[in-house]
């Protein structure tokens, strides 16, 4: 049988609720070799965290060339959208990191304006100081396109390119054949590592996303910082205790004769039992000196950093966190929108790295940038258009950082990455990018083909970004 | 097998009694909800026969049952009373929020959303208190196509227009019962819409510049608004080619579509230069925020993105079996309006609408799974009203709700029939229920967004809130059952909004010593009467919250957690309304409206 098959039995039969001894057995192989590489960090501590940009962000205008061809291409490409150079702050390679592949020079986005003399400064002196790597043009992609492949009949392309929703989903998926994430996918391989099975390792601050889909660890749901996990209030407290007796019994197992009801009484019980674990570590947590900022996005990242400071009264040793930012579907008024995106995401990625080091955990935390897609290189007057491939941003402790990988594309328009109008053919797809982050991870070699299958269809399954 | 004797034949003379409310333990009474009693032989559209029918129905048509619209609907009938509301004087956001500029009070988004509330919850107008709202239906459908025509204050454009984006509503409740084309037209001539999804000011190529036309517009209305990814068959489900589904169009038509919707601007915008294009003015005051864009042609393209074998340009629409423009092309030439016309015509015609727009109304009114028999017919509808017209949304409502799956589902599917409730519709219904009303007349319950993930016109993107083929993972995602509402109810998210419906039962009740004058309050002493009699009680929410579907069971449960309660003051019985109002409001059989 193959492997994959056997997996995939065995989280149907984890579905059905059969107790599944070949699973458990399994899963103490993967632990066992998940054991084995060197921890890092915090004993064998480790989170990844994905920060998804919603609407697909323009990491044409994000990641910008300064010099020489590739900067002549992108002038005349981007019509009404081009920065100048003196909106880009300088992107330098660490001693013995690896530049931009056409050897050009890159700069990211200031987003530098009269009220914000800061703008992204903080990430770049992340590239800068060897934290934050460039992982460039990555996108969905079944196997390797070149623009004669994409033109043809044929190639196995994924569903729906240039649509949000289906993107999105794809991102978080890597697979068109199944409903899962691959993050989702991680989780089902490795929760039963954690010392407490019963709260799930995937939590999301941003959202319901699919990214964390699994069969058998279902995501937890939180709220941004402050509150974290809320309780049901009005059936909380020792004196209304019959009456949380009469509404419990309401929602137990059982109780419901149909799905739908089912549905509804499985949240409610989720956030009943979750909110009683997640809660109590919480408010054992000493507070974060590190400060975020206000926006929404750094509110989530916020409650991250304080989930992972509590890890250990948690049973947490792997956590995979979700966080969300929304607004990147840039049509309109690109050049007002952008920069304020960028600099929110500048700042909450920068004090999500200052609190990983306070907590001293900064090895053992990997955080990283996804989207819909990337944007058209041609303007539709004030903006731009839905893209593929994009540039992306991983950082961490563990990350080789100061580094361009990746092929960056060639942006001449109706050049030999532009599919047609404007959209980057990917040269990097996510299936390497997960399987990067998965294998960090600790995803055993053997398991990275469950995680996302079609990596296998790509010349490496790790890109090099993590120790 | 007691879930297959409740079981309705229909078409036969099966007479079944259901619903034995036999003193027996409380672990032995059924799970299963209460049924009533059905010969099969009743047409579809004539009762209501009982109490718990006509509140069933409301459910589906209203913001919820309240005692009033149970009887008025039994007094008159299912006809009558659907008659009664296609003709029933509209709700008008404008009109509120020109009473609120007179007070006078500034206009934001706010006001909007107290004007919504008044169509929500019906009743008297505080501006005309002899004007009493009861456009349910109306209200209803328009709530439904806010959530498929989706525009959101949360972009930063719509949200400083709070009158282009109440006007917007107000015609999506125009056309509730009109003409799907009509509203299509609507819809994307608006200005709300425009900046929104970025048709407004889209120009013309201009390739030196490498400037295409905007995308936006052109990918959502078909991708969300009329025809969606894949061809469908008749009944909604996908047509399927060596197995595969078969996308209804490409990134060729996209920007075909996107050429079509390029020169609109302002009302009276100068036919002139570039300045005047990127100039004009949205009229004195603002009010051209309420007029439909106009074509400025100099900026509109008449010749298309792609070329055919002739040399001839041309704009690749859709193509489908049957279609009106040979090849799906729409050749160079016309203006921006017989352009824009011959566009929302070929999207019109395609055969998707009808399935589409089928499954998306019965899923926001009825079911999260219709069977495709209901799909089918609500879609023979939309292609034909009986009288040669297509796209009669009246019509296609009426199929709906009179079809046999919404009104016997509950017997014939009785494990998966219904959908969730929304939760902003489920403090709605507790509102209208519980004749909730503020000292003022308002309702300034301003961002319900904050604790129910909804409000309208407010989502965070233009895929609504939830999305219509979202399943939940665990049984429903195996059963390859959909729960789209079930998308906001995460642990975080049910928590809010089972605590804000605490905060209005337990706070928010009228005689509360904190109440502001504009507090929303819920009349829970109106039965405080019956909360002597717990079981009296309990069958009186049973049939307005729940229309007379609460199992045996829980109902035996509350009435003995009702009775541990003290009776002995007004206030003790008070406090017994509440009691069931929380527990029921938040109960998975009240959950789900079935």
């Amino acid at each position: 049988m193959q492997r994959r098959d056997f997996l995939h039995r065995s989280l149907k039969a984890a579905l059905g609720g059969v107790a599944a001894t070949s699973m458990l057995g399994n899963l103490r192989l993967v632990e066992a070799a998940t054991r084995a590489g060197t921890p890092r960090g915090d004993g064998n501590y480790r989170a990844l965290v994905c920060v998804f940009l919603y609407g697909g962000n323009d990491s044409v205008n994000t990641v910008v060339p300064r010099d020489s061809i590739a900067r002549s291409a992108y002038a005349a490409s981007r019509g009404t959208l081009v920065l100048p150079t003196s909106a880009l702050l300088p992107l330098t390679p660490v001693a013995g990191g690896t530049p931009a592949s056409d050897g050009c020079a890159y700069g990211l986005q200031s987003a530098i304006t009269p009220s914000d003399p800061v703008g992204t400064t903080p990430l770049r002196d992340l590239f800068d100081s060897g934290r934050m790597a460039i992982v460039t043009n990555v996108g969905t992609l079944i196997r390797p396109t070149t623009k004669l492949q994409y033109q043809s009949p044929g190639h196995p392309l994924p569903p729906q390119l240039f649509s949000h929703d289906d993107q999105a989903v794809y991102w978080q998926t890597s697979r068109p054949d199944d409903s899962l994430g691959w993050g989702g996918r991680i989780a089902d391989l490795l929760h039963d590592t954690n010392t407490n099975t019963k709260l799930p390792m995937t939590m999301t601050v941003g959202g319901e996303n699919l990214l964390q889909r699994g069969a058998i660890v279902s995501q937890y749901a939180l709220n941004p910082d402050p509150q974290g996990a809320m309780a049901i209030r009005d059936v909380e407290n020792a004196w209304n205790a019959n009456r949380r007796a009469a509404f419990l019994a309401l929602m137990s197992s059982g109780a419901q004769t149909h799905a739908l009801e089912r549905g509804y009484a499985r949240s409610m019980n989720r956030a009943v039992d979750h909110y009683a674990m997640v809660a109590d570590a919480l408010s054992g947590g000493a507070p974060l000196a590190t400060p975020f900022p206000a926006s929404r996005l750094g509110a989530q990242l916020k409650m991250v950093a304080r989930l992972i400071a509590v890890r250990q009264a948690l049973g947490m040793q792997r956590q995979i966190f979700f966080v969300s930012a929304g607004g990147y579907d840039t049509h309109d008024t690109q050049l007002v929108d952008h920069p304020l995106l960028l600099a929110d995401l500048a700042r909450s990625l920068a004090a999500f790295y200052a609190a990983t080091q306070e907590l001293a955990v900064s090895e053992s935390v990997t955080t990283f940038t996804a989207s819909d897609f990337g944007r058209t290189l041609s303007s539709n007057g004030d903006g731009s258009d839905h893209g593929w491939g994009g540039h992306h941003f991983v950082l961490g402790g563990s990350v080789r950082g100061g580094s361009f990988y990746g092929r960056m594309p060639d942006l001449t328009g109706g050049g030999p990455d532009d599919a047609g109008w404007g959209q980057i053919i990917p040269s990097t797809s996510v299936d390497q990018y997960a399987a990067t982050l998965a294998r960090w991870f600790g995803v055993p070699a053997s398991g990275i083909l469950d995680i996302v299958p079609n990596v296998a269809n790509f010349p490496t399954p790790d890109l090099g970004f993590l120790a | 097998m007691r879930r297959y004797r409740r079981l309705v034949c229909r078409f036969g003379a099966l007479a079944l009694v259901i619903g034995s409310h036999a003193v027996l333990a409380q672990n032995s009474l059924s799970r299963w909800p209460d049924t009533m009693f059905h010969d099969g032989l009743e047409a579809l559209d004539t009762g209501p026969r009982s109490d718990a029918d006509a509140a069933r129905f409301l459910a589906q048509t209203t913001f919820g049952a309240t005692a009033a619209d149970i009887q008025h609907l039994r007094d008159i009938g299912y006809r009558a009373w659907f008659d009664e509301q296609l003709a029933e004087p509209m709700t008008r956001e404008v009109d509120y929020l020109n009473w609120v500029a007179s007070i006078p009070e500034p206009v934001y988004q706010n006001a909007r959303v107290e004007a919504w509330w008044l169509g929500a919850l019906g009743g008297p107008d505080p501006a005309i208190p002899t004007r009493i709202h009861r456009d349910q239906l109306r209200q209803r459908v328009a709530f439904a196509l806010s959530e498929i025509f989706v525009i959101s204050k949360v972009n930063g454009a719509v949200s400083g227009q709070t009158r282009s984006a109440a006007h917007y509503y107000d015609r999506l409740a125009t056309h509730a019962f009109g003409n799907f084309r009509t509203l299509l037209e609507d819809v994307t001539l608006h200005p709300a819409m425009g900046h929104y999804l970025s048709m407004f000011k889209n120009r013309k190529p201009d390739l030196a510049a490498n400037i295409r036309p905007d995308e936006n517009y052109a990918r959502e209305i078909l991708q969300l608004f009329s025809i969606g990814l894949v061809e469908l068959n008749a009944d909604g489900t996908p047509r399927l080619l060596a197995g595969q589904p078969i996308p209804t169009y490409n990134q060729t038509t996209v920007r075909g579509f996107a050429h079509v919707f390029t020169g609109w601007n302002w009302k009276n915008c100068y036919q002139g230069n570039d300045w005047d294009w990127q100039y004009c003015e949205p009229g004195p005051n603002g009010s051209y925020w309420l007029e439909p864009l106009e074509p400025v042609e100099s900026l509109h393209d008449t010749q298309g993105p792609e070329v055919d074998g002739n040399g001839q340009r041309y704009k690749q629409l859709l193509n489908y079996p049957g279609v009106t423009l040979a090849g799906g092309r729409l050749p160079a030439g016309g203006n921006a309006r017989s352009n824009l016309a011959a566009a929302l015509d070929n999207i019109f015609r395609h055969p998707n609408v009808g399935p589409f727009m089928a499954r998306a109304l019965i899923q926001r009114l009825v079911t999260s799974n219709p069977s495709p028999a209901y799909v089918a017919r609500v879609s023979a509808v939309f292609d034909n009203n009986g009288s040669g017209v297509r796209g009669d949304l009246a019509a296609v409502v009426r199929a709906i709700v009179f079809d046999v799956e919404a009104r016997m589902g509950p017997y014939s599917h009785a494990e998966t029939f219904g959908k969730v409730r929304e939760p902003l519709l489920r403090l709605a219904h507790l509102r209208r229920a519980m004749a909730a009303r503020a000292q003022i007349g308002r309702f300034q319950d301003w961002n319900p967004e904050f604790d129910y993930g909804q409000a309208p016109l407010a989502s965070p993107s233009v895929f609504n809130f939830f999305k219509p083929d979202y399943s939940p993972p665990g049984e429903l995602s195996t059963r390859g059952l959909l729960a789209p509402e079930l998308q906001i109810h995460t642990e975080s998210q049910i928590t809010a909004q089972t605590n804000a419906l605490g905060s209005q039962i337990f706070w928010g009740y009228l005689g509360q010593t904190y109440a502001e004058p504009n507090s929303i309050l819920i009349d829970s002493m109106r039965d405080a009467t019956l909360a002597a009699n717990p079981a009296a009680l309990v069958d009186r929410y049973n049939l307005l919250l729940l229309s007379g579907q609460m199992s045996p069971w829980m109902r035996a449960h509350l009435i003995a957690y009702l009775e541990s309660i003290t009776s002995d003051t007004p206030n003790h019985l008070r406090q017994r309304v509440h009691e069931a109002l929380y527990l029921i409001v938040n109960s998975p059989e009240y959950a789900v409206q079935k």
